[in-house]
């Protein structure tokens, strides 16, 4: 089997209106369902919801104090254990010292990452330790075509200057670099 | 009620107007569908999650600002109320397997479409979703990141990185891609 023109998305397309297709007849009624529903439907008279409101904006002075330190607690605590297990970093592409170089003047910018084939889009973070606003990073690539974009604090760019050609893809750039065997 | 504009059924529905309701379910039923079997992957749950959506959407209309677009925020309503199921669903079941009736027999381009297919209702939801609102729903980039609340590089991201694991999920299968 062969997957014979992989920017022809059209059987990405295909898989996902096959299966929706496929179930469609489930829907048959729906409205009339939703009708009917909606109709035997009065929230403001149950029970189950009053209480909840009551729970969720009590009326004593007390119960809200109560409420407020638990809630800051909570956050605190989340906010420790989020912290704890969630940033833990994770295994990068090889880095070198000779590779390719991917650097970007971004001054202000907090935070500045690459997203590319080459990382599955995953994002890599780029550095700037001497604050001068050029951000960069070195990854060991094996030779090969890559695309990829920057992330600059979230927002992407996908025009490098440094890059040797753009494709629009999916309504915006990324970049390509071809890295032949001894070039970087 | 076919010729009737969106606006003045949403403001009849605003009105406790049932049957101006029941035409927007028509009009938008299979798009909300698309998005509660993006999530949830499962045809019943889907159908109840895709009801639900209108149900909640209906209760939360006087929330809705008429400057947005309305299928955008009806996505979003979905979205929550699918992903509200699959927590309490947990853990996610497999994807349904694709598969024909007698390998054997089957023509090449029917075991692909069979494969692309089981590759891409395999992926994780966080990738899958977005996949859906853009191939099938046709959404913008935006309109994805408005929807799922999130940035719009994120989406981008999401998308290429939903696309490069059809591609692994392919080539695991044994299907030989041409490179990108």
């Amino acid at each position: 089997m062969r997957f014979e023109n992989w920017r022809d998305e059209e059987l990405i397309r295909q898989a996902i209106a096959d299966e929706i297709a496929a179930a469609e007849h489930r829907l048959e009624g729906l409205e009339k369902r939703v009708m009917k529903a909606l109709a035997t439907r009065d929230p403001s008279r149950s029970p189950w919801r009053r209480w909840l409101r009551s729970l969720i904006a009590p009326r004593s002075p007390a119960l809200r104090l109560g409420y407020a330190l638990a809630g800051a607690l909570l956050f605190l605590g989340l906010g420790l254990l989020i912290g704890r297990f969630a940033f833990a970093p994770e295994p990068l592409p090889a880095l070198a010292q000779e590779g390719t170089v991917f650097a970007l003047a971004a001054p202000g910018a907090h935070k500045v990452e690459v997203v590319g084939d080459f990382s599955a889009w995953k994002p890599i973070p780029l550095a700037d330790p001497d604050g001068d606003g050029v951000w960069t990073l070195i990854l060991k690539l094996p030779p090969g075509r890559y695309e990829y974009a920057f992330l600059v604090d979230g927002r992407w760019v996908g025009q490098d200057p440094n890059a040797d050609e753009y494709v629009r893809t999916m309504g915006d750039y990324t970049s390509v670099r071809y890295i032949g065997g001894d070039s970087t | 009620m076919g010729g009737v504009g969106e606006l003045e059924l949403i403001q009849r529905s605003l009105e406790g107007d049932l049957e101006a309701w029941g035409e927007i379910v028509v009009r938008y039923k299979r798009m909300v569908f698309g998005a509660a079997l993006a999530v949830l992957r499962n045809w019943a749950d889907a159908e109840d999650a895709t009801q639900e959506a209108f149900i909640r959407a209906y209760e939360k209309l006087h929330y809705y600002d008429l400057s947005r677009k309305f299928s955008t925020w009806l996505l979003t309503v979905t979205i929550n109320v699918a992903k509200n199921m699959l927590r309490k669903r947990r853990p996610d079941p497999e994807p349904r397997t694709f598969h024909t009736d007698d390998p054997a027999t089957v023509v090449e381009r029917e075991e692909l479409r069979n494969a692309v297919k089981q590759a891409v209702w395999s992926l994780p939801e966080s990738y899958r979703l977005p996949l859906v609102l853009y191939y099938w729903e046709g959404l913008s980039v935006e309109e994805i990141a408005r929807a799922m609340r999130l940035k719009p590089a994120t989406v981008k991201t999401r998308l290429f990185r939903g696309r490069a694991l059809v591609k692994s999920k392919l080539l695991e299968m044994g299907v030989t891609v041409d490179a990108v």
